[in-house]
């Protein structure tokens, strides 16, 4: 799953800690999501996007890969 | 509350309780130490409910929940093995085998598999593994969920 959370971060110039309090989650959880270590639920990623005022396509993206990273 | 006040009623429980543990042992009072730990239990969950400061979304918990899973998934097989052999030891007393009418005299050896005291320590071993497999179960999946990454912003 890519995102485009920086993308957005930066043209509403709101920081990893800004939009973290706005939607209610930590710092470190935005920041996993952009690095793509996390997989967010659909309902932060609804947030998020909501957010942002876009659908939740624009901001992220599904790649049709073999997921193996919840195996472990 | 504060999360730090928290912490520190955790270590007060935690001295506490290591103190009655010595004392029933000394007095041979395992009731002490069994009520004792679950009123432990109970003063820390009242604690981290009443703490404000702390900030659990759903990675933090996502964390949690597959650390425990994995601790209990590990834990379980050790101990149904470790409980088969106890199991084994207490059929093997004589008035049990009377009862289910094994002839325990065509047996070749007549000693037991461990003692009481080993289950004991066997035991006490197996919760020590438990805390030490969530703890390190814990640092794995924090790790994995990017705990501990570095931000360029």
């Amino acid at each position: 799953m890519k995102n485009k959370i920086k993308v957005y971060r930066a043209m509403y110039d709101l920081t990893q800690e800004d939009l973290a309090k706005a939607i209610g989650v930590t710092r470190q959880t935005i920041l996993a999501i952009e690095k793509g270590k996390y997989v967010p639920s659909l309902d932060l990623a609804f947030r998020i996007s909501r957010h942002f005022k876009v659908n939740i396509e624009e901001v992220f993206t599904y790649e049709d890969e073999v997921r193996t990273a919840d195996k472990d | 509350m504060k999360k730090n006040i928290f912490y520190l009623i955790i270590g007060f429980v935690a001295l506490a309780l290591l103190a009655i543990f010595w004392y029933s042992v000394e007095t041979f009072t395992p009731v002490l130490s069994m009520i004792a730990f679950v009123i432990g239990v109970v003063i820390i969950y009242v604690s981290y409910r009443r703490v404000d400061d702390f900030i659990e979304d759903e990675r933090s918990a996502r964390i949690t929940e597959k650390a425990a899973l994995r601790t209990f998934q590990v834990f379980w097989v050790c101990f149904c093995a470790f409980s088969i052999m106890a199991v084994m030891n207490l059929l093997y007393m004589p008035h049990l085998s009377r009862e289910l009418r094994f002839d325990r005299q065509s047996m070749p050896l007549s000693v037991e598999i461990m003692s009481p005291r080993m289950i004991g320590y066997v035991q006490l071993g197996l919760l020590c593994l438990m805390i030490f497999l969530y703890v390190g179960f814990r640092f794995y999946y924090a790790r994995k969920y990017g705990e501990w990454e570095t931000d360029e912003e």
